[in-house]
């Protein structure tokens, strides 16, 4: 560990750890700092030229991406001289872009449109009308679409296939003004993690084909949650809307940082997991594959327990939320009822890799291990209560609280998914993650909590 | 003026590029002094001698050779400049195809001092056939026994002007696009794969053998007392003989064009010199007259001596087309990285275009202005600022013909 | 159709792989062979390139982009390079590309070829020729058509 000094910035004191970058430090107190290229997770690369401030002794402006924090160094990152030099360079910055806002699906999250506004460059002085002109729409593959006249030349996405990945599909081609972003000819940006440079991309110019056009970002709602893909825990954003007289949905994952867990990513399959929480839904309460009232499906479901007394499983979901399979484990002793939750089938060896992807993939399979839960298949089952687990149990009568559609059942009760409900989860190293509740629909299934609480009474 | 030919004293012998031919000339006898000097007087000598890089920037020699980890366990590396890319500059492809040992030997001298095992030449991809000639002496000193101690390798650039910086240099070498690299925080060497390397012109290195055969002070006795020893400036442009002629720093301009040169071409009056590189601050006429040919007296002027490589045009010159060319070429060299240059120089080459084509407008000179300020300063390598140099020097000294040429005045 | 490098430029690229800390410097030294031998530098050549040198073929393909004197297209007339900075300005080079205009070649206006003292200049392959005129321009161009 370096040690802690004493800077200034804007004649305010800081503590931060010597030798540590510059930009660091103001990106952490949230001292305005504009920048494109630099990025936590690529380092610094020094190409946008945008995080400039003043060094009290240079003679020059330095970008704070590759300034080394010194003692007693004093920092000017708002004075006149330099938002000057940033308005300058914002300018240059803007000669061969479209300016082409109302179309781009980045309006509302751009950099540049933050840092136009920041710098305000409201007469502009370009009288030269030719534009660089470059293609538009390119399909990179991945759910990526790529704008090269929007493009900043970063370098971001390029840096992230090949320092994160090391797919190296991605690369600048050309030189000076010509230079653009490209994919070998004939060939596609292609791996699982691809839809990351969307992230990145501070610009419009790398899009997101499942997204693009679909919302507007200023409308969307963020929540905090937890991937359920596998037992990594990834830490993402929720945006959802609830547009008026419709119901609340979901348009996008997006990953959210967290050093100790996912950094700054999530796979791609865990960023469009979000479609299978919205497509076949369980909606209705079912008796024997027909729609019931609750009161008589849930007086069923009292006598079925009733009736098969000492010979009732309950199957546990391993993506269930730890309240959850807290308050099933006091529900199965209420009821003298044997508790599983098979793990197996949750293994997928294919699934996965050495960045992000467990080959488990039960969200919070670790605590059903914690809590000492029987993993393996039940056999000779009379009554079978299914809270989401994937598997169907032979079973004399089966019931199912389940989030989607499934197979015949005396009874089906729907739950509520991950997202239309609050609780934690424990990941795969044991660490405990919080879920927030994001989606609230027009007619909301119970939670299970909920549903145990009906039973009870 | 006094003959002085340290790097050129071979340049008129028939042949002279073969080692025989260099050999019965005296080529390599500075090799002997390595038996009674060390690596570390090497130096020293190379120090005392006040030898200064001759690519351009004309930093001294023995400081960047002093950067060099003389023990360790990562190879050092000697990187000999022969990228030489600057308009205006054509000298060390005198010295690659006319006396190649010269530099050999020079080679030798310098992995010895910096106890590199591997010297890699880059040359531009243009001179193949300069390139056939050194390989061919590289060919024969291997044969001769003279590169036991030390490999020399030449790798081809392929047309890029920025590879002529030093770390878009290694870059290039590494395999990669030729991206000039972030300034290191302290004074390090240069870095080829991680490893210790030392980039020098190719001028530089063949001034070496005189050196340490003579001794510091022989060199010393020519040129001025900042600037010592020789250079092998250059003309080209409006001049009656242009072309390479090697003379000490501190030599009057105007007595070098017209003792070598044979004075401006067919009669005409002088009007402007870029002396060294088009990267330089251009110079009226006025300002040539009394100018002494060295680091500081073109610095006192605010332009500087860059390689030494002239361009002289005379009265009937278009400032505003010789511009244009200018930026034209920088436009299209601009490696792209940074963005203040990326964009700054499509847009100066496009403004200025504009100007030429007789529809600029007095806003259009102010943004010119505007934009190099802008690529002043703010870029990882010195492109941009050169830029800016040129398009300030131009316009502040030729505005009249700049503003005459505005179609709203 | 797959590019194989000829079995004489194998054994250069096996022997210079030996003078260099890692193989990765080869890659312009490749993609100039691959160059001479095709006449230009082919998708195929990328990844040929790319395998021997174990790096990705978009690490030689952004390569192959940046340098002007790689060509990524087949060349089907003789290349005129002809130098139009400065120097060669000054001294007619604007003649020289007017005069070239109508012959059967393919005109590149290239940057500074580092033959100022010798302007005007063009070079066709690898050969520079110097103190262009017109006529001097034909006697060239009739002896290489």
């Amino acid at each position: 560990m370096r040690e802690m000094i004493d800077i200034i910035v804007d004649s305010k004191t800081y503590k931060a750890q010597n030798g540590s970058l510059l930009i660091d430090l103001l990106i952490r107190e949230k001292i305005k700092v504009p920048y494109f290229c630099y990025h936590e997770s690529l380092g610094a690369d020094g190409n946008c030229r945008m995080c400039m401030v003043e060094i009290e002794g240079q003679k020059r402006p330095q970008i704070a991406c590759d300034t080394l924090i010194k003692p007693n160094m004093q920092v000017r990152s708002n004075s006149e001289n330099i938002c000057k030099v940033r308005t300058d360079i914002l300018e240059l910055e803007l000669i061969n872009h479209p300016v082409d806002c109302p179309t781009c699906d980045q309006a509302g999250e751009c950099s540049l449109q933050d840092f136009y506004m920041d710098y305000g460059l409201h007469n502009t002085k370009i009288t030269i009308q030719e534009k660089v002109k470059h293609a538009k729409h390119v399909d990179l593959g991945s759910n990526v679409m790529l704008d090269q006249e929007r493009c900043v030349l970063c370098a971001r996405c390029t840096r992230f296939t090949d320092k994160i990945t090391h797919t190296h599909e991605l690369g600048i081609i050309g030189r000076g003004d010509e230079a653009k972003v490209s994919t070998m000819p004939g060939r596609k940006l292609d791996n699982p993690y691809a839809m990351n440079v969307v992230d990145l991309c501070p610009v419009g110019a790398l899009t997101s084909k499942d997204f693009r056009f679909h919302q507007r970002v200023w409308f969307l709602q963020t929540s905090n949650s937890v991937c359920h893909g596998c037992a990594k825990g990834c830490n993402i954003y929720i945006d959802h809307n609830k547009m008026k007289y419709q119901d609340d949905v979901i348009y996008r994952f997006r990953p959210r940082r967290n050093d100790a867990v996912n950094g700054f990513f999530i796979c791609d399959e865990g960023r469009l997991s979000y479609k299978d929480l919205q497509e076949n839904r369980q909606e209705s309460i079912l008796l024997y594959e027909e729609e019931t009232q609750e009161n008589k499906a849930l007086q069923e479901l009292k006598n079925l327990i009733e009736n098969y007394k000492e010979k009732i499983t309950l199957i546990v979901d391993a993506n269930l939320f730890t309240d959850e399979i807290e308050a099933l484990v006091a529900f199965a002793k209420s009821i003298s009822a044997t508790l599983y939750s098979p793990l197996e089938i949750y293994k997928d060896e294919n699934f996965k890799d050495d960045m992000l992807k467990s080959a488990n993939r039960a969200a919070n399979y670790k605590t059903i291990e914690n809590l000492n839960i029987n993993t393996t298949l039940p056999t000779k089952n009379a009554l079978v209560i299914n809270f989401n687990h994937p598997l169907d149990f032979e079973a004399d009568v089966q019931i199912n609280f389940t989030t989607h559609k499934r197979g015949k059942n005396r009874l089906t009760f729907p739950i509520a998914a991950f997202s239309e409900n609050a609780g934690h989860l424990t990941n795969e190293d044991s660490i405990m993650q919080e879920c927030q509740k994001a989606v609230f629909k027009n007619n909301p299934a119970p939670t299970i909590v909920e549903w145990l609480q009906k039973v009870r009474s | 003026m006094r003959e002085c030919k340290i790097v050129s004293k071979k340049f008129e012998i028939e042949n002279a590029h073969t080692l025989a031919v260099a050999k019965k000339h005296g080529a390599y006898a500075s090799l002997e002094k390595l038996k009674e000097y060390s690596p570390l007087e090497i130096i020293n000598i190379i120090q005392e001698s006040k030898l200064r890089g001759k690519g351009g920037g004309g930093a001294s020699a023995a400081e960047k050779w002093a950067l060099m980890p003389q023990t360790g366990d990562k190879p050092s590396f000697l990187v000999v400049n022969c990228d030489e890319s600057e308009p205006g500059t054509f000298k060390d492809r005198q010295i690659i195809s006319k006396d190649p040992h010269l530099l050999l030997e020079g080679i030798l001298l310098t992995c010895y001092a910096i106890k590199a095992k591997h010297a890699y030449i880059y040359i531009r991809g243009e001179y193949f056939q300069f390139q056939k000639i050194l390989q061919a002496a590289i060919d024969e000193a291997y044969a001769e026994g003279l590169l036991t101690e030390c490999d020399i390798t030449i790798h081809r650039g392929a047309g890029a002007y920025i590879c002529g910086e030093k770390s878009a240099l290694l870059e290039s070498m590494e395999g990669k696009r030729g991206h000039p690299r972030l300034k290191p925080k302290q004074k390090e060497p240069e870095w080829f794969f991680n490893n210790p390397a030392l980039v020098n012109n190719v001028e530089t290195i063949a001034s070496v053998p005189f050196i340490v055969q003579n001794g510091a002070e022989v060199y010393k006795a020519f040129g001025t007392k900042q600037s010592p020893g020789t250079l092998l400036f250059a003309m080209s442009g409006h001049v009656e003989r242009p072309g390479v002629y090697e003379a000490e720093f501190g030599t009057s301009m105007m007595e070098y064009i017209n003792h070598f040169g044979g004075g401006i071409k067919n009669g005409k009056k002088l009007k402007a010199v870029i002396p060294g590189g088009v990267s330089c601050g251009v110079l009226t006429a006025k300002e040539c007259e009394n100018l002494t040919l060295d680091y500081e007296a073109l610095r006192h002027i605010g332009s500087s001596l860059g390689t030494g490589g002239m361009i002289i045009m005379d009265e009937d010159t278009d400032m505003i087309e010789a511009l244009k060319n200018i930026l034209e070429f920088y436009h299209e060299e601009s490696c792209g990285q940074c963005t203040p240059c990326r964009e700054g120089t499509g847009w100066s080459d496009k403004l200025v275009a504009k100007i030429l084509d007789k529809r600029g407008t007095k806003e259009d000179i102010d943004k010119l202005l505007e934009i190099a300020d802008t690529m002043d300063g703010k870029t990882i390598c010195v492109f941009a600022p050169s830029v800016s140099i040129v398009i300030v020097s131009f316009i502040s000294k030729f505005r009249d013909e700049f503003e005459a040429a505005l179609c709203v005045k | 159709m797959n590019f194989i490098f000829t079995e004489e430029n194998l054994i250069k690229i096996e022997a210079l792989k030996l003078r260099y800390p890692s193989p990765q410097a080869l890659c312009l030294p490749c993609l100039w062979m691959a160059q001479h031998q095709e006449g230009y530098i082919s998708i195929n050549a990328i990844d040929a390139i790319s395998e021997t040198l174990g790096i990705a073929p978009m690490e030689v393909y952004r390569v192959a982009t940046f340098y002007t004197m790689f060509h990524l297209e087949p060349q089907e007339k003789l290349n005129v390079q002809v130098c139009k900075t400065l120097s060669c300005k000054l001294c007619g080079s604007d003649a020289i590309l007017e005069h070239l205009k109508n012959k059967e070649v393919n005109i590149i206006h290239t940057e500074c070829l580092g033959s100022c003292g010798t302007a005007p200049v063009m070079q066709i392959n690898d050969t520079f020729y110097e103190n262009l005129t017109p006529e001097k321009v034909d006697a060239i161009l009739k002896e290489l058509l």
